[in-house]
């Protein structure tokens, strides 16, 4: 595993971040001019494109920071796995990877190109989203199965998914699967456009909860078969995943939640568990007034009393195409460790809900959890990771 | 294993089943343009706010999940989905300074917005995806489709492929020197040993399940690989074959995505050279244009083959004497980098 976010440049700094309730979010964006800077608040990645140029040995020209936030991560994913230049390069090794921004981060310069104000940049082939594994596949010299994803806030949950459905039908023998986004004009006056930014530092499940905060980041796991792990670390398993769609608005969720519900129920019945085997939950919770109450209310739906949840998006904003993968590693943390991270930042629940997340960092027995993801065009992703 | 069942398609050329089928349309200022039906199917309200390649793949759906019974889900391919749209946003961030901007052009810019759509339209809960990765979007739904219907082969998912000649992209892409710099006619786009390709857009959707019962044609199988080496890509090519043909058969019809560049033919060639003598080779790409999910409009062009069994004259690069086409491989190549192998048959 590999992971970069507000909290920290490592798996490592990420789980001490957990445990200390570390809230990465700030008043600081000097990633580029935006009247939002110092503002609003974001979960920034502390470590400049300049650094991560200099420390990835990048020399190629029109590198965007959502590439480079995804090779930073996946550069720890893979010397974790200890897995060779050779295996990487293998044609039964894919590579599957989400992101909702691409090039995006490079608001002036997409302007500009898009509209023919200059001769052209040097980031013409980088706006697309594909431009992420595009660059990795250079990088690595990849052969295996490529492919990127975008269903929005979910997209890396889903990359683990088809990561996992290629192992199991036979067209990869290991998957490295993931997600990465970096924080951009675009996004930061889209979301705003919307009235879903707080002003403040955003409180999931919190009945005065005012929005979401933009945080950015990425994550990379590898899967491997069973069969093929021959003794090496294993750090969980992964029994369930399901993809529904919630058809009610193309930026809202239905107020029953059945996107929600049918894709938390679906990966119970993959996995063979019932709702009760969830020890916990690692809740999307976003912190907008929409989706803390969809979730509750879905959640209660399918488990009665649900078990223990969190939302992390408190510690490190919403990453959205990166947030799956990075809260698949928070997830499999817990189950490696046996604790549960607080949600921060919370005071009272919802009122028409009555949930209270956890709120403290403990230790707990945990053989099972969910991790929620959901996104606009009603695009709803869960996962269950077990105990290994 | 994948059947498609019923195909629609919205792309610069008439439907094949129509009127006369050698008539090619020809560029408009360098450009395919896709001929939109009406979407009598699309909410007029919900259509009037659409970008093109939203109404495309859209419109390109919903005929055929009317014609269906439920689906178990909608699976899309589309490099630029949204593009427009996101432009469109990025143009007001930059004139308004980031001042108080509409959301609409922001929420129709995810590159998930039409799986999203036919999802609302359709009150469909099932599976829903979009993958983005380029020159082999199309593909990654084509594969998703495949390992669902391998997994719950009672199952039936709507898959496909869009993408739109929209102004800012083309601007990008001009500067980045992916089209033709000359004006040519399409009719002659082979012939032009220049770089570049003329740009074209479209749709072209499938009905597909694990039923062979009433099914145009099966995908057997399909490879994607990425390489810039045309040595590797025929290697890849040839193993894909010894895997995937029936012991004792041959390719009958090579359905190439050739698309008059220079810097792609000759990966093109190299993969003629694994063909027998006896398999014809057909382009399409002088009637579509090229664009990242061409190759959706390859496999459409497929389907039609295997059920009419009628090809026009003017698609053929090479027409050998057999007159039967069963196994029908298709080969597409976007950029020089992203390469597509894929096996339909009409068994």
């Amino acid at each position: 595993m590999g992971v970069v976010s507000a909290i920290g440049n490592s798996v490592a700094e990420n789980h001490e971040a957990l445990k200390a309730a570390t809230c990465g979010i700030q008043y600081k964006l000097d990633l580029f001019p935006s009247k939002y800077a110092g503002i609003l608040p974001f979960g920034q990645v502390h470590i400049s494109n300049e650094d991560l140029l200099k420390t990835l040995q990048v020399t190629d020209l029109g590198v965007t920071r959502t590439s480079l936030l995804a090779l930073y991560a996946l550069n720890q994913a893979l010397a974790d796995s200890g897995i060779s230049t050779e295996t990487i390069q293998s044609f039964d090794t894919a590579l599957i990877g989400a992101n909702t921004v691409g090039g995006m981060c490079l608001t002036d310069e997409l302007y500009n190109d898009a509209n023919q104000k200059t001769d052209g940049s040097d980031y013409l082939g980088s706006y697309d989203c594909a431009s992420v594994n595009l660059f990795l596949q250079k990088h690595f010299k990849i052969n295996g199965i490529i492919n990127t994803i975008n269903t929005a806030c979910s997209s890396s949950a889903n990359a683990i998914m088809y990561g996992a459905m290629l192992m199991n039908n036979g067209y990869a023998k290991r998957a490295i699967v993931g997600g990465t986004d970096s924080l951009a004009k675009f996004t930061i006056n889209g979301f705003n456009a919307l009235h879903i930014l707080s002003n403040e530092i955003c409180t999931p499940f919190d009945e005065g909860r005012k929005g979401l905060n933009l945080g950015e980041g990425a994550a990379w796991l590898i899967l491997e078969k069973e069969e093929d792990i021959k003794g090496r670390k294993v750090y969980a398993e992964l029994t369930g995943y399901c993809n529904t769609n919630d058809a009610y608005h193309p930026s809202s969720l239905s107020d029953e939640g059945d996107g929600p519900y049918l894709s938390m129920q679906g990966a119970l019945k993959l996995a063979n568990l019932t709702a009760d085997k969830i020890d916990f939950i690692n809740a999307h919770g976003t912190g907008t007034e929409n989706n803390d109450q969809v979730e509750s209310r879905a959640m209660i739906r399918l488990f009665e009393t649900p078990p223990a949840f969190a939302s992390t998006k408190g510690s490190i904003g919403h990453t959205l195409g990166a947030a799956g993968a990075i809260e698949a590693v928070y997830s499999i943390l817990s189950l490696v460790h046996q604790e549960v991270y607080p949600n921060l930042h919370f005071n009272n629940p919802i009122t028409a809900a009555g949930l209270t997340p956890v709120t403290t960092y403990k230790k707990m027995p945990v053989n099972h959890v969910m991790s929620n993801s959901f996104g606009f065009g009603g695009n709803c992703s869960s996962l269950i990771f077990s105990k290994a | 294993m994948l059947y498609i069942h019923q195909t629609y398609c919205i792309s610069p050329q008439q439907d094949l089943l129509q009127d006369d089928i050698e008539r090619i349309n020809e560029v408009d200022d360098k450009k395919l343009l896709s001929i939109e039906p009406s979407y009598e199917k699309i909410p007029p309200g919900i259509l009037r706010r659409m970008g093109k390649s939203i109404r495309m793949g859209v419109g390109a759906a919903l005929p055929l999940m009317a014609e269906s019974n439920a689906i178990d889900g909608i699976i899309m391919g589309s490099a630029n989905a949204g593009m427009d749209d996101c432009v469109k946003f990025l143009n007001q961030i930059v004139q308004y300074e980031e001042g108080q901007l509409t959301p609409g052009s922001f929420v129709q810019s995810t590159g998930n917005v039409i799986a999203g759509q036919l999802a609302l339209i359709s009150k469909n809960k099932g599976y829903n995806i979009t993958h983005i990765h380029l020159g082999l979007a199309f593909e990654n739904a084509l594969l998703d489709a495949m390992m669902q219907l391998n997994t719950n082969p009672s199952n039936a998912y709507l898959v496909g492929g869009v993408d739109e000649i929209s102004p800012f992209h083309y601007n990008i892409e001009t500067l980045a020197g992916s089209y033709k710099k000359e004006d040519i006619s399409n009719k002659n786009l082979y012939g032009s040993d220049t770089e570049g390709c003329i740009v074209g857009e479209g749709a072209a959707t499938f009905m597909v399940n694990g039923s062979a019962d009433g099914a145009i044609a099966n995908v057997k199988a399909i490879s994607t690989l990425h390489s810039t080496d045309k040595d590797l890509v025929k290697q890849q090519l040839n193993l894909f074959l010894q895997k995937n043909l029936p012991v004792g058969s041959t390719v009958d019809l090579f359905l190439s995505g050739e698309n008059g560049d220079k810097r792609t033919l000759p990966f093109y060639e190299a993969n003629e050279t694994l063909l027998a003598d006896d398999t014809s080779i057909v382009r399409y790409k002088h009637m579509t244009g090229d664009f990242a999910t061409a190759s959706a409009l390859g496999l459409w062009y497929a389907c039609q083959f295997a059920k009419t069994q009628q090809i026009p004259t003017q698609m053929f690069k090479k027409k050998a004497s057999k007159t039967i086409y069963h196994n029908i491989l298709l080969y597409n190549n976007f950029k020089g980098l992203q390469h597509s192998f894929i096996l339909v048959s009409n068994f």
